[in-house]
């Protein structure tokens, strides 16, 4: 393992997935790949390790799983493993970060804030699992300033420890106090529309096909079904919309600078029905998720935003790409059979014709 | 299930006292008929609107009666398609309703399949020849119609020549009989080529539509449409004359401003003849009049759409807005590399994305097979419907003419109120009269008595709102010319039967094909009847039954297309799709439920046309 534990985006590629994570791994391949990707920079398990090493973090865990005793597979026990996980996590929390490891992550963010031009920037500090974790660990968004990076990073790291996470580490068998993940430190987009897209027809695998749903303001909206968002399909080598969804969508997933909390926001009644994404933002996504697929070779799960304060083309951001999991994988086979064009033609000609209705 | 909805039989069907009389206008065997009962019964009918929108004119209707037995034979004797049969026709109240006929027998089928076996293939293989046979032999058909001698008038005396030294034997009233059958016969051979390869080109289409749905479930009609189209047809070729004669104007600024100017065809070519520059640029656009602007300005199947070439204000007006876009700078040619290109781009991106070696090759075996012979179905449209039918038309004018000029007729046009077999009776009753000797009169006041019975007759038929189908609908229509020319479909029919029993102006919404993609939103312009199209005005939605080859300038003035009938390759589609204009096709009732001035919202995706705002 290498001692390296913090890269930025542009550093990494997929050859770097066991130790940023897939999620940043694949970031980093799609800014080398020269798409339009926030800006960012990942800690690797290693920093995991590392502070989970080097500061008091791992004894006192132990310490507290030393007196801990509770059955993974009993119900009645998961209150046991919520009041551990809270124990757990408070004391993890409480825990300074070794202090280079500090001062290297306030480094990268002022580097952050210089890059982008902008003080106090906001970023959302991410886990990022070399294997796959979907939804197990927080993600904290809107984070602004040198302290809240630090201090949310290791909120991300306490979140290992969160109630499900240790339950389904007690299942398999696996040691409860340790669970190297890494974190990603993304440039948030000020989002005025953000969704999903795959390079393909989701419903029944057509992959000539882009299809893409999106709602207003930030992708967590969509990618959670907590509204029901438009959707689209886009002819990928036409670049065509065959079909466009467009629903009510009731609510969007905003940034209130009051509570400074992401909140759904009823919309105005008059915007629930409006198209959320522009047509030329819906081709360019398609134009996008065809060059995507194409860099890594398979049909992909995108997930986009798009900046409210940026001019088109620029606004367009990809945060994240992965391959398409239900179609993807599935070999294709001969739909037609070996057959030339003369007995495709000779089955047209020969398919009888019903004309009654008796 | 609910007990099927149907459409009125051909004898429940009432039509208005004004047009009694009407079945006179028509040979017997295309009428209904209580012999053939049972058989018709059978069958599901539905109005013509590509061929016969408008109330048929007796003498028109020679194209019905050729096209109905070249496009079935094709079908059940030539290449024996298996289970298809031909598209049966009837009259009924002037207007001509058409069906599918039912497949035949099994062992018929067997027969058949054998045959197609053997000879569609070959056909296929060897069709680049057969093509360059067809047209030598389709021009020398239309050089015989045009060389065909029809006199102005029946001499007083036979000339001194055709007497001495030897009795020519024959007379010019014998002549003008003759060539009458010569000239019918031409036009029914004409239509016999027609078909020639056009129900194997649909085949091969229907064939790729199939197999590329197969592949690729979600695609679409226009991008299919987009992968088979030959750039460079015939049917393009009028247009690109004009951009072209328009181009060479601009090189001769004072052409230019002649063009530009106010007034008819004919005064600015009067202007022109007295400079050289523009005596050059007459002589130019002569030499290729002929077979250029042969183009009708409807579908070419009535004879009061006239063509360019004899209601020349039509191309003039087009040159005119072409040359006013050149000077703003504007491109007015269709890019024909770039569609070529592009079919060939779109073609290598799906084929792609197919992941099977084997269906790979599949798919290019078949895109090959319907490369090979598609062309056709653009091509043959031009040189029969548009180039010969314009010759057809003026020769027949020369036979109204001396009707009229020898008192048979009262105008000459009244000829085409005649049907086929009608006017060789007008003209041996004229042959006869004239052999006879001075004095003698023909039935001139009986014929045109009719005339004036079958003006009216025809007039009432145009106000008349007839039925859209007739008889029982069928659970699926397949026939190939149905789906594709017709774009009759399984659900268009149910549409067709939830409006049968509806007020059509009370419809704020209608569905059609989603033919090429855009949403479009303007002023609707109706274009009824179909020698109309000089009234629009850029920026309009064009509103038509159907349109042609000679409508496509008019795709570079409007913001969207709208039509009743069209299939899944109609001119309207395959036009709106290379200029980006929304269209939607096939709608069944739009040209009866919009109004000109209406401010309509065009869907080209989803086939929707709204009415937002009504005149």
């Amino acid at each position: 393992m290498p001692d390296q534990w913090i890269y930025w985006l542009s550093e990494l590629s997929k050859d770097h997935n066991d130790i940023v994570g897939k999620k940043c791994a694949n970031l980093g391949e799609l800014t080398q790949a020269g798409f339009h990707v926030p800006p960012g920079f990942a800690l690797s398990v290693v920093a995991y390790d590392r502070f989970m090493k080097e500061t008091e973090a791992t004894e006192r865990v132990l310490k507290i799983l030393s007196h801990f005793k509770a059955d993974a597979e009993s119900v009645a026990d998961t209150e046991k493993f919520d009041i551990l996980s809270k124990e757990v996590r408070s004391t993890v929390e409480s825990i300074a970060l070794p202090p280079d490891m500090e001062k290297t992550i306030r480094e990268y963010y002022a580097e952050l804030c210089r890059q982008t031009g902008k003080e106090d920037l906001f970023v959302a500090t991410r886990s990022a699992g070399p294997v796959s974790h979907p939804g197990q660990y927080e993600t904290y968004l809107n984070v602004s300033g040198a302290d809240d990076v630090v201090k949310y990073v290791r909120s991300v790291w306490a979140s290992t420890f969160n109630t499900r996470s240790i339950i389904a580490r007690a299942r398999l068998g696996l040691k409860l106090e340790y669970d190297p993940i890494g974190v990603a430190v993304l440039t948030m987009v000020d989002a005025k529309a953000a969704g999903v897209m795959f390079s393909l027809n989701p419903i029944n695998g057509d992959e000539s096909k882009v299809s893409m749903e999106a709602g207003f303001g930030f992708g967590e909206a969509v990618v959670s079904g907590n509204v029901n968002p438009d959707r689209y399909l886009v002819d990928k080598i036409t670049l065509e919309i065959d079909e466009r969804v467009i629903s009510d969508k009731g609510s969007e997933f905003a940034y209130n600078p009051e509570t400074r909390k992401m909140e759904y926001k009823e919309l105005p009644a008059d915007q629930k029905k409006l198209p959320c994404l522009e047509d030329r933002e819906i081709i360019e996504l398609a134009r996008l998720a065809k060059k995507v697929e194409a860099h890594f070779g398979v049909p992909q799960d995108i997930e986009f935003a798009v900046s409210g304060s940026l001019p088109f083309p620029e606004s367009i951001y990809l945060v994240q790409a992965r391959p398409e999991s239900a179609w993807g994988k599935k070999k294709k086979e001969s739909v037609l059979g070996k057959k030339t064009g003369f007995e495709l033609l000779f089955e047209k000609a020969t398919t009888p014709i019903k004309l009654k209705l008796d | 299930m609910a007990a099927p909805i149907q459409f009125p039989f051909a004898d429940e069907i009432e039509l208005p006292p004004e047009m009694e009389g009407w079945e006179e206008m028509y040979a017997p065997q295309r009428l209904f008929s209580k012999d053939r009962e049972a058989w018709e019964k059978r069958h599901f009918w539905y109005h013509d609107k590509i061929h016969a929108a408008d109330p048929l004119y007796p003498l028109d209707d020679i194209f019905q009666e050729a096209w109905q037995i070249a496009l079935s034979q094709y079908n059940t004797r030539v290449f024996c398609i298996p289970p298809a049969q031909g598209v049966a026709q009837r009259i009924l109240g002037c207007y001509m309703y058409i069906s599918a006929v039912e497949s035949p027998p099994g062992d018929v089928i067997q027969k058949k399949a054998e045959l197609f076996g053997k000879r569609v293939p070959y056909t296929f293989d060897n069709y680049a020849r057969q093509w360059e046979e067809w047209l030598v032999k389709f021009h020398k058909l239309g050089h015989d119609m045009e060389a065909i001698h029809i006199p102005k008038e029946l001499y007083e005396f036979v000339p001194d020549e055709d007497v001495i030294p030897t009795p020519k034997g024959f007379t010019e009233a014998n002549v003008l009989m003759e060539n009458f059958n010569d000239i019918v016969n031409l036009i029914i051979r004409a239509w016999q080529y027609h078909f020639q390869y056009l129900n194997l080109a649909y085949l091969a289409y229907l064939m790729f539509v199939d197999t590329s749905r197969k592949l690729f479930p979600g695609i679409k009609e226009g991008t299919i449409g987009k992968m088979v189209a030959g750039a460079d047809v015939s049917m393009f070729r009028p247009e690109e004359e004009l951009c072209r004669l328009s181009r060479l104007a601009m090189s001769h600024r004072s052409v230019a401003e002649v063009l530009k100017q106010k007034g008819t065809a004919e005064e600015k070519m009067n202007i022109l003849r007295t400079t050289p520059e523009g005596k050059a640029w007459i002589e130019e656009m002569d030499k290729i009049k002929n077979p250029w602007f042969y183009v009708s300005n409807g579908s070419g199947w009535f004879h009061y759409e006239g063509s360019w070439i004899n209601t020349m204000d039509l191309p003039f007006s087009y040159m005119q807005s072409y040359v006013e876009r050149l000077e703003k700078g504007e491109t007015i040619e269709r890019k024909l590399e770039s569609i070529s290109e592009e079919r060939e781009r779109i073609v290598a991106e799906y084929k792609a994305l197919i992941r099977s070696e084997d269906d790979r090759k599949t798919f290019e075996d078949a895109h090959r097979v319907v490369r090979s012979i598609y062309r056709y179905a653009e091509d043959h449209l031009f040189w029969v419907e548009h180039w010969l039918h314009t010759i057809w038309f003026e020769r027949i004018d020369q036979f109204g003419k001396i009707l009229t000029k020898h008192g048979v007729l009262g105008e000459p046009e009244d000829i085409y109120l005649f049907n086929r077999f009608e006017v060789p009776m007008l003209l041996e009753d004229l042959a006869t009269a004239w052999a006879l000797g001075e004095g003698v009169p023909t039935r001139g006041p009986f014929w045109q008595a009719k005339a004036e019975k079958r003006k009216k007759i025809l007039e009432a038929a145009a106000k008349w709102n007839p039925t859209p189908a007739i008889g029982v609908p069928p659970e699926q229509i397949a026939e190939p010319f149905t789906l594709m020319l017709w774009g009759v479909t399984t659900d268009l029919v149910q549409e067709w039967l939830k409006g049968a029993g509806m007020e059509v102006g009370d419809l704020d919404e209608i569905t059609g094909f989603p033919s090429s993609a855009g949403v479009a939103e303007g002023p609707a312009r109706v274009l009824k009847m179909l020698a109309d199209v000089a009234k629009l005005e850029p920026g309009e939605i064009m509103v038509a039954p159907t349109t042609n080859p000679s409508w496509a300038p008019v795709f570079t003035k409007i913001k969207a297309a709208v039509t009743d009938i069209g299939g899944l390759t109609s001119h309207a589609a395959i036009v709106s799709r290379e200029y980006g204009l929304p269209s939607v096709t096939g709608t069944g009732v739009a040209t009866q439920v919009i109004k000109t001035g209406d401010i309509i919202r065009v869907d080209g995706s989803t086939g929707k046309v709204t009415i937002v705002k009504r005149v």
